[in-house]
């Protein structure tokens, strides 16, 4: 006998899989995934006490998915932000759905964003992750994208840390673009061309009191 | 309400930052629940029907479900167990758990175990741990770590409300000082050296207006708190037990700059609230434990509090969201000394984040034992001295604290 089997409905995909056409590799040649490796051990005097040195090296893949296309837009110089078609609130840092609740998760919209900002707030680093430890002192600002409802994170160069000022204008800087990878780190904040900064004052002076110990610290960091 | 949540004990290994005697994390817990034991000679293993771990970060250990080998090695087998994990208020939330667990009427007597072991990698690549709890898409990768945010809030709050540098490192001095008489305080037991406002102005810049003497310091520590009913309470610790009258749980953003439109608490408290200064989880979550715990006006009602001082900065900040001062009487507070020990409410006897340290899973605990041993009258026994000890409290705050304001927890307890 013979048993002929019907599929009545076809198993409909999520979504197409991508295509990934462009492809880049920038690994330095010292980052090695080498997994779990006991690289070495110590043990007390009395013999009482054992610490064991365990390195871990393994790599991610952040998959952006309908965040892409904020992130490719950084590999091609752009700050691409969302906004809700529903109540006009727009986002960089971007939101695929809207915040406000009478909008019902509504999906966003793709805008292309200004390549300026303004201060929010500002503080000016001498001490940060073990990765960013040879860029200090570095001023983070937080500011706000052109219409974005939310302020954004990243570095402000350009200037002296003490001359950081709330409100200051800022333009976007990208880096060239054979450097970017489609990160926040593709761009930072720089003053906006006709920005001048205020007179010396005692805040001012404060803070440059404190960042000259920083940068003879990092000149020490091998 | 019918039921009553009770803490009847707990206790703390020391918090240090390398050695402390206690290094396997269960070797920890089973000294910290000895000690419960001896202060509580009528509670035994046996009469736990839950256990509730409270644990941020498993990067630090290299180890998964690591609560698994702490509750097989207190001899819990069978014992119903699950981690809870929200950042800094990791230990505020295990004891949201652990109320919500009483309430319901299920459980009688849960134990509590909190821990961190933020030795076991160096202090900068430990900060960029504890940054993963940041968006790591936008902020992780532009210099951020915690401090540096904290700064950036600060640094405008500060601005707006004229607090100046050295008003906020007064509390820092006060945290710092207060865990000189805590024999298990990471300040106590480290750097052991009473500091002054000088001092804090001139240590090293972190992040520009806090300063290396303004944060709280990376430990490894493990923590028991043991949470129960009332019947419970009465029939195992009737002369020491304080009951948990009122909790708050909040939540606000992950990134602190979306906090500046946003309209879930443009609904609650107008537009423009809490922007990038002010926390509104604590200040949301604050208000419910007072209307549960019938708190009309703060100031007058709580006697005294163990908060989440992470930066002296946010000490500061929270006294604004627990409504113990506005924008006009801020800066008189802490100008004041109304939360030093010889303050109407003091803040961080036990030495706070900043003295007696920061195993993020066992603070919020830590916190809250600091608070039983003042309510229960523990804390002669328990410090060096009666001079961190709070004269006579009836009524006392724990807030803990996560991200940037990310996840806020308030409890009120009385003295019973």
């Amino acid at each position: 006998m013979t048993v002929t089997i019907v599929m009545k409905h076809k198993k409909e995909k999520f979504a197409d899989p991508p295509n990934f056409t462009e492809k880049k590799n920038y690994r330095p040649s010292d980052v090695k995934e080498t997994g779990l490796v006991f690289v070495g051990h110590e043990v007390s005097e009395d013999r009482t006490a054992m610490n064991q040195f365990l390195h871990y090296d393994q790599l991610y893949t952040i998959r952006h998915g309908w965040n892409s296309k904020f992130f490719i837009g950084l590999l091609e110089g752009k700050i691409m932000g969302t906004r809700c078609p529903k109540c006009g609130d727009s986002w960089v840092p971007v939101r695929t759905h809207c915040w406000n609740l009478n909008c019902k998760l509504e999906r966003t919209e793709w805008v292309e964003m200004p390549l300026t900002a303004k201060v929010h707030t500002w503080t000016v680093a001498g001490w940060s992750g073990r990765s960013s430890l040879k860029r200090l002192p570095i001023i983070l600002v937080y500011a706000i994208i052109g219409t974005s409802k939310v302020a954004m994170a990243n570095e402000l160069h350009g200037m002296n840390p003490w001359d950081v000022e709330f409100e200051m204008p800022l333009k976007i800087v990208f880096k060239p673009k054979d450097q970017r990878v489609g990160a926040v780190t593709d761009f930072h904040f720089e003053p906006a061309d006709f920005w001048k900064p205020s007179p010396m004052n005692p805040e001012k002076q404060r803070i440059k009191d404190l960042v000259t110990p920083v940068y003879e610290w990092v000149k020490t960091l091998k | 309400m019918s039921r009553k949540v009770c803490i009847i004990g707990g206790a703390t290994t020391p918090f240090d930052y390398g050695p402390t005697g206690f290094e396997s994390i269960e070797g920890g817990a089973a000294e910290c629940v000895k000690e419960t034991q001896q202060d509580v000679p009528g509670f035994s293993l046996r009469d736990l029907d839950l256990m509730i771990y409270s644990h941020f970060s498993v990067h630090f250990g290299h180890q998964l479900a690591p609560e698994w080998i702490i509750h097989d090695h207190l001899g819990l087998v069978g014992l119903p167990h699950y981690r809870v994990e929200n950042g800094g208020n990791t230990g505020g939330s295990a004891l949201y758990a652990a109320a919500l667990a009483i309430l319901s009427g299920r459980h009688d007597v849960v134990g509590v175990v909190g821990w961190e072991t933020m030795d076991s990698v160096s202090q900068s690549q430990g900060s960029e741990f504890i940054a993963l709890a940041s968006d790591i898409r936008y902020e992780l990768m532009v210099g951020g770590i915690y401090p540096i945010y904290y700064a950036a809030m600060a640094n405008k709050w500060m601005k707006e409300n004229h607090v100046t540098e050295e008003d906020v490192a007064t509390i820092a001095v006060k945290n710092k000082n207060n865990a000189m008489d805590n024999p298990k305080a990471q300040w106590y037991r480290n750097d052991h050296k009473y500091i002054t406002v000088e001092d804090v102005m001139n240590s090293r810049l972190i992040s520009y207006p806090i300063k290396k003497l303004d944060c709280s310091l990376m430990s490894r520590g493990v923590a028991f708190l043991l949470v129960c009913s009332e019947e419970y309470a009465k029939k195992t610790n009737p002369d020491q037990y304080v009951t948990v009258d009122g909790m708050g749980l909040s939540s606000c953003t992950i990134r602190a700059g979306d906090r500046l439109n946003n309209p879930g608490w443009s609904e609650r408290y107008g537009p423009g609230y809490p922007g990038m200064t002010e926390f509104a989880a604590c200040r949301y979550s604050a208000e419910q434990a007072y209307k549960m715990a019938g708190i009309r006006d703060p100031l007058k009602d709580i006697d005294f509090g163990e908060i989440h001082d992470a930066f002296s900065t946010s000490e500061a900040q929270i006294y604004k969201a627990l409504g113990l001062a506005t924008e006009d009487t801020i800066v008189e507070f802490i100008r004041d000394e109304r939360t030093s020990m010889h303050g109407d409410i003091p803040m961080n006897p036990g030495g706070g984040l900043l003295g007696y340290g920061h195993p993020v899973g066992a603070t919020g605990l830590m916190s809250m034992i600091e608070c039983y041993y003042q309510l229960a009258g523990m804390i002669p026994k328990k410090h060096l001295s009666k001079k961190t000890e709070v004269p006579n409290p009836e009524c006392g705050i724990v807030n803990s604290h996560a991200g940037t304001g990310t996840s806020i927890s308030n409890f009120i307890l009385r003295r019973h």
